[in-house]
């Protein structure tokens, strides 16, 4: 009994652990959205994330000033793709897949630059657990929810702030209304353009953030393309999630545990060859996709730009 | 004097796109002039590098094409990587199952099985997109990562080469292979199949009443659904050629370089295949030409790190950046008029 108690508490607390770089890059992805800003770049944000943040912290021994560049750069990101498609009006796929190849070159120039090709590979710490007093003891919701690293905890309070900030502020719901419909929110006074840049810096520092996770929590250190994807499963999580933060959240979950069980699998099982466990999370989404796509409700001016001195939309 | 407008704003694009890399490699403490030298002149220093440099333009031109024709239809295909290594598979399956057939039954077979296995690849996702309108991109990239599975799961099956380290197949029948046009250095004839595909797709892109529909919906969706093209056809039969593209880039690995599928064989041209066509704005008559450029680069770039020590990610920077200035030529021009 405690055998299997055991086991399901592990699962939960990895799935809970996995969930943080979903959350983090489809909260992004989903803020931009909603003023009509569709980042496609998350995989090449987050892997500059990941390098930026792990060189960083490798060079001043603080995951903090890793974590905090690396949204830096990420917030970057968001600016050069508000620039290009709220200021210039190019293309936003076209910007995003650009920046999605930049990222990607960087995050494997960087450390080559600056570490070099050394034999070990060079090491940060992981994160620690930080346990909550008295909360932690709970049995299996205590270790699951209560003894974990801090971004996990910051990353359910960043999705809570959000429905709190989109839903139940005025800010919040001038910023909705640029993403529905830009030409009423601009008539009414609405600044769409600020609205559409801070959105998108702020969704980059996410994206960063969530890159930078992944080698302070899983590996110490990082390796080409060490997203995996996780930066385009994220976009399926947001349509999954109804561009909407507490939907997301769950979301991220349900991922979450689908990568822990692809992994567990593979240790685990010599019935299934591992190949297809590895395919799981790619397949998974795809299965999500179908029952969630053109279902979900998605922000009405998604992907467009705004131009104040065209007639029609 | 035309063709030397249209030609201007690569040249700047390029230019300055160098200016800044030469930027950087001085910060970097490397040389400058001695990197570009050797990223712009190796491929015309000698026969091995001119036909290194047509090796790479014949997968570079079939995975920028796999890209461009669906965008000719207003479509983003990004899984070229996956569309090419699952035509690899099925070009490698099909000549070891088919080994002891002569030359003119297995090649043409090999060929077609990539090619197929490709379209078949690429079908999924517009098949996704057709009746469940699901993004594209999404489903592209994803399949992309399926791919990979794939193939080492292919790899290191019931084919494997146990001779081998990698995850790598027994090669396929000999009358598989892809005759060779010249033996030393050895360059194959799927250069010609390549500039085929390439003149081919140019000419129903721009001759053809079906090749024009495709066009006019990639221009104006709505307009061409008012005057009756079926848009949702015109986006499905897109992104089926544009993966059959890569499906024939991964047959012609097979059977002209490797003879045999070997995991990771796909490189990196997909992603430089995006590059090239989205440099060449999604003209599919651009893109043999900037395919060939790239290639020099990519060529050059290698031996750059061999001789200067400049790490080859630079190359890739440098691409993405004559990319940016492209993008913002248009802007430029947009703002002039």
């Amino acid at each position: 009994m405690s055998g299997l108690e055991g086991t399901i508490t592990d699962f939960l607390k990895l799935t809970f652990l996995s969930m943080v770089p979903f959350v983090l890059a489809s909260q992004g992805t989903m803020l931009s959205g909603r003023t009509g800003v569709f980042n496609v770049a998350q995989e090449g944000i987050m892997l500059v994330g990941a390098a930026v943040g792990f060189l960083v912290s490798y060079i001043t021994g603080s995951n903090l000033i890793g974590a905090v560049v690396a949204m830096l750069v990420g917030g970057l990101f968001g600016l050069i793709l508000a620039y290009f498609t709220t200021t210039l009006k190019m293309d936003q796929f076209v910007v995003g897949l650009a920046l999605f190849f930049i990222g990607t070159g960087l995050s494997s120039l960087l450390p080559k630059i600056v570490i070099g090709v050394t034999l070990t590979p060079p090491l940060v710490p992981t994160l620690r657990e930080i346990p909550i007093p008295l909360l932690s003891q709970i049995p299996i919701i205590g270790p699951v929810l209560f003894k974990q690293n801090i971004l996990v905890y910051l990353s359910i309070l960043i999705s809570i702030a959000l429905w709190y900030a989109l839903y139940r502020t005025n800010l919040g719901l001038k910023l909705r209304s640029v993403g529905e419909n830009p030409k009423a929110a601009d008539a009414l006074g609405i600044n769409v353009v600020s609205n559409r840049y801070i959105t998108s810096i702020i969704g980059g520092m996410l994206m960063g953030l969530a890159g930078a996770y992944l080698p302070m929590v899983y590996t110490g250190t990082f390796t080409d393309l060490m997203t995996k994807g996780r930066g385009w499963i994220s976009i399926a999580l947001t349509f999954f999630g109804a561009w909407s933060p507490i939907p997301i959240l769950f979301g991220s979950l349900f991922f979450a545990a689908v990568e822990v069980l692809s992994f567990r699998f593979q240790v685990g099982s010599s019935i299934i060859p591992y190949q297809f466990l590895t395919m799981l999370p790619y397949v998974a989404t795809i299965i999500v996709m179908i029952f969630t796509f053109g279902k979900s409700r998605v922000p009405s001016f998604l992907g467009q730009n705004y131009d104040r001195e065209r007639r029609t939309l | 004097m035309t063709q030397i407008k249209k030609i201007f704003p690569y040249l700047v694009s390029v230019l300055a796109a160098f200016v800044v890399v030469g930027l950087l490699l001085w910060v970097l403490k490397f040389n400058p002039l001695k990197a570009f030298e050797t990223m712009l002149f190796t491929s015309f220093r000698t026969p091995n590098g001119f036909i290194q440099t047509l090796l790479k333009w014949i997968p570079l031109t079939l995975t920028a094409l796999a890209f461009t024709v669906p965008l000719s239809s207003g479509k983003f295909n990004i899984g070229a990587e996956g569309q090419m290594l699952v035509g690899a598979i099925g070009a490698a399956a099909v000549g070891i199952i088919g080994k002891d057939l002569p030359l003119p039954v297995l090649l043409p077979l090999v060929i077609l099985a990539g090619t197929l296995a490709g379209a078949f690849w690429g079908l999924i996702s517009a098949w996704l997109l057709y009746q469940f309108n699901i993004n594209e991109i999404l489903s592209t990239v994803l399949l992309n990562f399926i791919s990979f599975s794939l193939v080492d799961f292919v790899a290191t099956g019931p084919w494997r080469d146990p001779a081998a380290g990698h995850p790598t197949t027994v090669p396929i029948g000999e009358g598989g292979f892809l005759p060779m046009l010249v033996k030393n250095p050895p360059l194959h004839s799927g250069i010609i199949i390549a500039v085929i595909v390439a003149v081919a797709i140019y000419y129903f892109t721009s001759k053809t009443t079906a090749g024009y529909e495709l066009v006019v919906t990639g221009a104006n969706p709505r307009a061409s659904k008012v005057h009756g093209i079926d848009i949702k056809k015109m986006f499905l039969f897109s992104m089926v050629i544009g993966a059959a593209c890569a499906g024939l880039a991964g047959a012609i690995e097979v059977s002209g370089v490797h003879h045999r599928l070997i995991e990771g064989l796909h490189s990196n041209f997909a992603t430089l295949g995006l590059i090239i066509g989205l440099m060449s704005r999604g003209k599919n008559s651009a893109v043999p030409f900037v395919a060939f450029f790239i290639s020099i680069l990519e060529v050059g770039g290698s031996a750059m790190q061999r001789t200067v020590m400049v790490p080859v990610q630079i190359v890739l920077i440098a691409e993405a950046l004559i990319l940016i200035f492209i993008l913002l030529s248009d802007i430029v021009k947009r703002r002039q008029k």
